[in-house]
């Protein structure tokens, strides 16, 4: 596994390109970085609405401007503002934590670095941010980094519990034990968190099923085992059974309404990390 | 069995190839291991079933791979031998006889006589019996009848080797008759030479049995026949046999250790068996080689062994002189011209006279008593040669008094000198030489000039005696015969002291050509035993004699036939070496007319081939490949790839980091520490000083080295080297200028060995410098007495206080003193006149210097240069001690060089100069001025 010091400098240099990478105009307007509004009176910065002066407003809260034009007092309210909660889950299953060349990252070290990358950029912005079942809570401001990395780390739970309150998932796996699966797992979470995002990591070996000849296959962290006396007689089953797995996986995300974002160990991290990146702020718009 | 050319000897083996179709059909079935690899995303193909479960095939080429090894190893052991000229059938006839002829003739081609030798029994019965009978003749000879079985035959042929004598067929075929062996079939593996003795040999075995011949005959040179040597160099005679065209081969001329010192070709023209191989060498190098040998052949025959008979004279010395300064010596030069040529002996005359030497050489010896005369004058009368040099003593008043009869022609009484200062003439130079003289021939040099010489009285005889002469006509050298042998007296002395000639290079022919009138090689006793000291191998190589190498005597030489018991080789004896050589005149024919009934086996025939080994080796390297195949057909390759790389890595490492060794050895052998203590003084100038075992008093004498090591590089062009500590037991010491003894405040006394060992080095021109250290006691005066403990025994002369105008004074700085530590302190050195000119010491340079200031002390500085004691008086003092350094290195070096009174009056003239207008800072723009000489 990825050691924290390494995690956190790659994830550190990754962040530092993300603001360089070519945002979707539309995304842009929309998001707000950082606050959000809570369609109700609180303190913040956007205009909300004009109320009648009460008995226990303080003299000082009333707005000369609208209330000259009157013989009534008014008060000037502004919307409510809070931080959003994004909340990280990464697969601990044996199979994720697995490189098909020794000399690549695994593609559970790649969803942590994209992850932590992601996460190093909300906190600047000002968002919450916190693990899924994770010992601590979600946290602010600069030390939150800090944690989400040991945390990335150190949390190997594969319970997804949902977070007390409203939040945005992001789910990390190669969402191979089957959709059907999958769909159980993630409905609870569902249920809470109304958006987020599926962040599915594939190895390349794992599209190109470049196996010939008499081969024992297993899945690394089961018992499962498979001889085939001829690998390359179910290459082009295994391609159209991948194919499906995916459209299947995709159907889930809408179905939730939640975003499916692909990533391969064989591209570059920024690839990755700049994908989901425009995926929450599609979300974050939409929130 | 017999399948065409091949013989197999486990034929039953061969059915195991019956078993290939299984191993084939056995092979197909079993399907390769299945590669191991691991995938996630197999849960995707659950319930997918493969259409084809059948596995994998091996490859057809694998399959291939593995049968190829199985046929090769069940062939290999069969133990097939390939053997074209394998008789079949008829093999159970009765023994087989097998002749050699292992004389030195055989050597050249042994290797392939005992293969067909052991090749002799492929193809018979495994129970038929081997007789083997060698040709050359043994003191203890094997009965041929002797039966051998199959690994006796073989273990004998293997241990067979050529001998360095000839082969006698006719006594070989007297013993095989005496045997009564009956064999079946003889093979006779023969040198193909000396068709004499081997048609009736040949013939008789015929009558015997069915005979096959294996003639291996020598390709190229066979023997070295002949040597012939002159005045410029050697010719040898080389013959071949049996070839008709043109070839070239090479001979080289070896010291008795083997160095080749030339090489010339030999070349074989067409169609002719001999050939002559021509060394041209100068006549120092032709008298170190001690054999001559045809290059890449070895064989006895081709080697020619030169004994020192011919080539070296034995020459005696006398001398007059003292031999205590060896450098300076009339012998030396007269030895030095001689030793590349002669052999010479030293000693005193009459035990010279009682070696018997070709010629003596007396140098300068005035006197001769009357029994040694006699005996002198009797050996000349047998044919020596008696060469005299003049000299002082010849010339002396004595000399012609006493009727001196080793002399050519009478002499008068005193010496000329020419060119001296009361003297008209010119020193002369060397006229040309008579034509009767044995020096006609060499050129005089021109610039040869003699100074002195002694005087024939004129006579009638003297013309014909003269054998060189002056210029001017007056005789240089003249000789006379007596009885055999010769006198001759060079006028001059044989060192550089009366004339340039022994500096010329004629001076070593003109005594080469004196030594020569002497009766040269004279060996006459017939009866002399000559003892083998070193003996040719069969592989022409020189050894050890064997026990059974008998001396032989002198006359025999050249007539006596080369045999076990007298082996070619050198024989020590009393004249020298001799040397027997094998092939000396040696005929080399080749034998054509072999009996038609008998089969002659060409080249390939006479050998086999066993492939046994071959098969099993070549199938266990196709199991080899056939495991990496394997491996990476199973997939497990990568691994080894990895471990392939890391050997790899681990090599070129190796590689790289050899070099980077091998220069930081290079780089340490320039450390003067790695070199040899004499060499390294040898090879740079350097001090020494002697240890006296007391540490503190050593210190402080090289931290003393040290500091006037270091001025002595700043101020001037004497750069020693770091200094060196000697043992005077030990060590070398001539190679240091000088010796520095610090003696210790309580000294421990040399031993005798020490002392005599530094009185030769003294003697010898060596200097010494002591320092007593006592000087810092009040009162103590000048005080030698530990010194006298310390070197009881050493050779001191008069000593005396420096003169207040001796050189050290003025040898580089002015100085008026010599303070060390302590200042106002006597410094003695050989008193100048005391000691005896004949003891010739150096000119009347002091050798030995005495001192009590601790000199040393006031020069030692430390590793940076600061220095380490104090001086009395300061700095001041310390650098007058220092210029008193300076001054004492440049006396030891120049000697009396600075008291040359040359350049007085241009000191005179430049100190007599106004102040500051001296001859350096006169105005450039002015006319030139006198320039200094």
């Amino acid at each position: 596994m990825i050691s924290l010091t390494t995690l956190r400098a790659e994830a550190e240099a990754l962040a530092r390109q993300l603001p360089d990478v070519s945002l979707q105009a539309a995304a842009a307007d929309l998001v707000h970085p950082g606050a959000a509004g809570r369609k109700r009176a609180g303190s913040g910065e956007q205009f909300w609405q004009y109320r009648r002066y009460a008995q226990t407003d303080a003299a000082d809260r009333i707005d000369w401007r609208r209330s000259a034009r009157g013989d009534e007092f008014f008060v000037r309210e502004t919307e409510l503002e809070t931080a959003r909660t994004i909340l990280f889950w990464n697969d601990p299953h044996a199979g994720f934590d697995w490189a098909g060349d020794p000399g690549r990252e695994t593609k559970a070290d790649r969803a942590r670095t994209i992850m932590l990358a992601l996460g190093i950029t909300l906190a600047k912005d000002g968002e919450r941010i916190g693990m899924i079942a994770g010992s601590r809570a979600p946290s602010l401001g600069k030390s939150a980094p800090d944690k989400l990395a040991e945390d990335l780390v150190a949390t190997q739970s594969g319970d997804l519990a949902p977070p007390r309150s409203q939040a945005l998932a992001v789910i990390a796996s190669d969402f191979y034990d089957g959709v059907d699966a999958w769909r159980a797992r993630i409905a609870p979470l569902a249920s809470t968190c109304r958006s987020g995002v599926l962040l599915a990591v594939s190895d390349p070996i794992e599209h190109e099923f470049p196996f010939v000849g008499r081969t024992r296959f297993s899945r690394p962290g089961t018992a499962l085992d498979r001889l085939f006396g001829r690998a390359e007689t179910v290459r082009d089953t295994y391609l159209e059974k991948l194919a499906a797995h995916e459209e299947q996986l995709q159907k889930l995300a809408v179905s939730m309404g939640w975003t499916l974002v692909r990533h391969r160990t064989d591209q570059t991290a920024l690839r990755g990390a700049a994908a989901l990146f425009a995926a929450l702020e599609m979300l974050g718009g939409k929130a | 069995m017999t399948l065409g050319p091949f013989l197999f000897m486990a034929p039953l083996t061969l059915l195991g190839l019956i078993a290939l179709p299984v191993i084939w059909y056995i092979l197909r079935a079993t399907p390769p291991t299945p590669k191991q690899e691991q995938l996630p995303s197999l849960r995707l193909l659950e319930g997918v079933d493969p259409r084809e479960e059948t596995p994998a095939r091996t490859p057809w080429w694998v399959l291939l791979l593995r049968l190829g090894a199985a046929a090769l190893a069940i062939l290999g052991l069969a133990m097939p031998i390939y053997a074209p000229g394998a008789q079949s059938g008829d093999d159970a006839s009765g023994p087989v006889l097998v002749i050699v002829d292992d004389g030195w003739t055989s050597a050249a081609r042994w290797g392939e006589i005992r293969s067909a030798a052991l090749s002799a029994m492929d193809g018979e019965s495994r129970d038929t019996a081997a007789h083997i009978l060698l040709t050359a003749p043994r003191a203890i000879e094997a009965d041929p009848a002797e039966r051998l079985d199959r690994v006796a035959f073989e273990a004998r042929i293997r241990s067979l080797e050529p001998q360095a004598w000839g082969i006698d067929r006719a006594a070989a075929l007297e013993r095989l008759d005496e045997s009564r062996l009956q064999p079946g079939r003889i093979l006779w593996l023969t040198d193909g030479l000396d068709p004499e003795s081997a048609g009736p040999f040949a013939q008789a075995l015929i009558q015997k049995a069915p005979l096959s011949i294996y003639a291996a005959r020598t390709r190229g040179p066979v023997a070295v026949t002949r040597l012939s040597s002159d005045a410029t160099g050697v010719q040898l005679s080389a013959v071949r046999a049996g070839s008709s065209d043109p070839s070239t081969h090479f001979m080289s001329a070896l010291t008795l250790d083997g160095a080749a010192l030339a090489t010339t070709d030999l070349a074989f023209e067409t169609g002719q068996d001999a050939a002559t191989a021509s060394f041209s060498l100068p006549p120092a190098a032709l008298s170190r080689i001690a054999r001559f040998q045809v290059t890449g052949s070895a064989t006895p025959g081709t080697v020619w062994l030169w004994d020192s008979a011919d080539r070296t004279r034995r020459v005696g010395l006398a001398s007059g002189d003292s031999t205590a300064q060896p450098l300076l010596s009339d012998i030396h030069y007269v030895r030095k011209a001689l030793e590349p040529f002669a052999t010479i002996s030293e000693g005193e005359l009459i035990d010279l006279i009682d070696e018997n030497p070709d010629a003596i050489i007396l140098t300068d010896i005035g006197q001769i008593d009357g029994v040694t005369a006699t005996a002198l004058n009797d050996w000349i009368e047998d044919g020596g040669a008696l060469i005299r040099f003049a000299g002082p003593r010849m010339a002396g008043p004595q000399a012609g008094e006493t009727g001196d009869t080793l002399v050519p022609a009478p002499l008068r009484r005193s010496s000329r000198a020419i060119g001296g200062t009361l003297t008209w003439e010119e020193p002369q130079p060397l006229g040309a030489f008579p034509d009767a003289s044995p020096f006609a021939g060499l050129t005089p040099p021109g610039d040869i000039r003699v100074r002195q010489q002694v005087l024939a009285r004129p006579g009638p005889e003297l013309a014909r005696r003269t054998w060189a002469r002056l210029a001017d006509g007056s005789p240089l050298v003249t000789a006379d015969r007596r009885g055999e042998g010769t006198l001759v007296l060079f006028h001059v002395t044989a060192g550089p002291d009366w004339s340039d000639l022994p500096y010329a290079g004629v001076f070593v022919d003109m005594l080469r050509r004196s030594i020569a009138a002497g009766r040269g090689e004279a060996i006459s006793d017939e009866e002399g035993l000559y003892s083998p000291s070193l003996t040719l191998n069969g592989a022409g190589q020189l050894t050890q004699p064997s026990a059974g190498a008998t001396p032989l005597r002198a006359g025999d030489f050249g007539v006596v036939a080369p045999s076990e018991e007298h082996p070619p080789g050198l024989y020590q004896g009393p004249a020298g070496t001799r040397a027997l050589n094998v092939a000396s005149e040696y005929r080399a024919i080749p034998v054509t007319n072999w009996p038609a009934a008998a089969t002659l086996l060409g080249d390939t025939d006479a050998r086999t081939f066993r492939l046994g080994g071959l098969l099993l080796s070549a199938a266990l390297i196709v199991l080899c490949i056939d495991l990496i195949v394997a491996l990476a057909l199973a997939g497990r390759l990568p691994a080894l790839r990895r471990g392939a790389a890391v050997i790899a890595i681990t090599v070129i490492g190796g590689a790289l980091t050899l070099p980077g060794e091998s220069l930081a050895q290079f780089s340490t052998f320039e450390d003067e520490a790695d070199l040899d203590k004499e060499t390294a003084a040898a090879l740079d100038m350097r001090f020494a000083y002697i240890e006296t075992g007391d540490e503190r008093t050593d210190r402080a004498t090289k931290a003393g080295l040290d500091g006037l090591r270091n001025v002595l590089f700043r101020r001037s062009s004497v750069e020693p080297a770091a200094p060196h500590s000697v043992d005077l037991e030990t060590d070398a010491l001539d190679v240091y200028p000088v010796l520095f003894l610090a003696l210790p405040d309580t000294p421990e006394p040399f031993s005798e060995a020490a002392v005599s060992r530094l009185n030769a080095y003294m003697r010898n021109g060596g200097a010494l410098f002591i320092d007593t250290r006592r000087g810092g006691n009040v009162g103590a005066g000048n005080s030698f007495e530990g010194l006298e403990t310390v070197l009881a025994g050493l050779d001191t002369p008069p000593l005396a206080p420096v003169p207040e105008d001796h050189v050290l004074t003025r040898s580089y700085y002015l100085l008026q003193s010599f303070p060390g530590r302590y200042s106002n302190r006597n410094l003695w050195i050989e008193a100048t006149g005391a000691a005896d000119k004949t003891e010739r010491r150096g000119d009347g340079v002091s050798r030995l210097f005495v001192g009590d200031a601790d000199y040393l002390a006031a020069w030692a500085v430390d590793d940076r240069g600061r220095p380490i004691y104090s001086v009395d008086g300061g700095d001041l003092e310390r650098e007058m001690s220092i210029r008193f350094g300076i001054n004492l290195i440049m006396y030891i070096l120049t000697g009396n060089y600075k008291e040359d009174q040359v350049h007085i009056p241009a000191l005179l003239e430049r100190l007599g100069e106004d102040d500051g207008v001296g001859d350096f800072d006169s105005d450039p723009d002015g006319p030139d001025g006198e320039v200094i000489p």
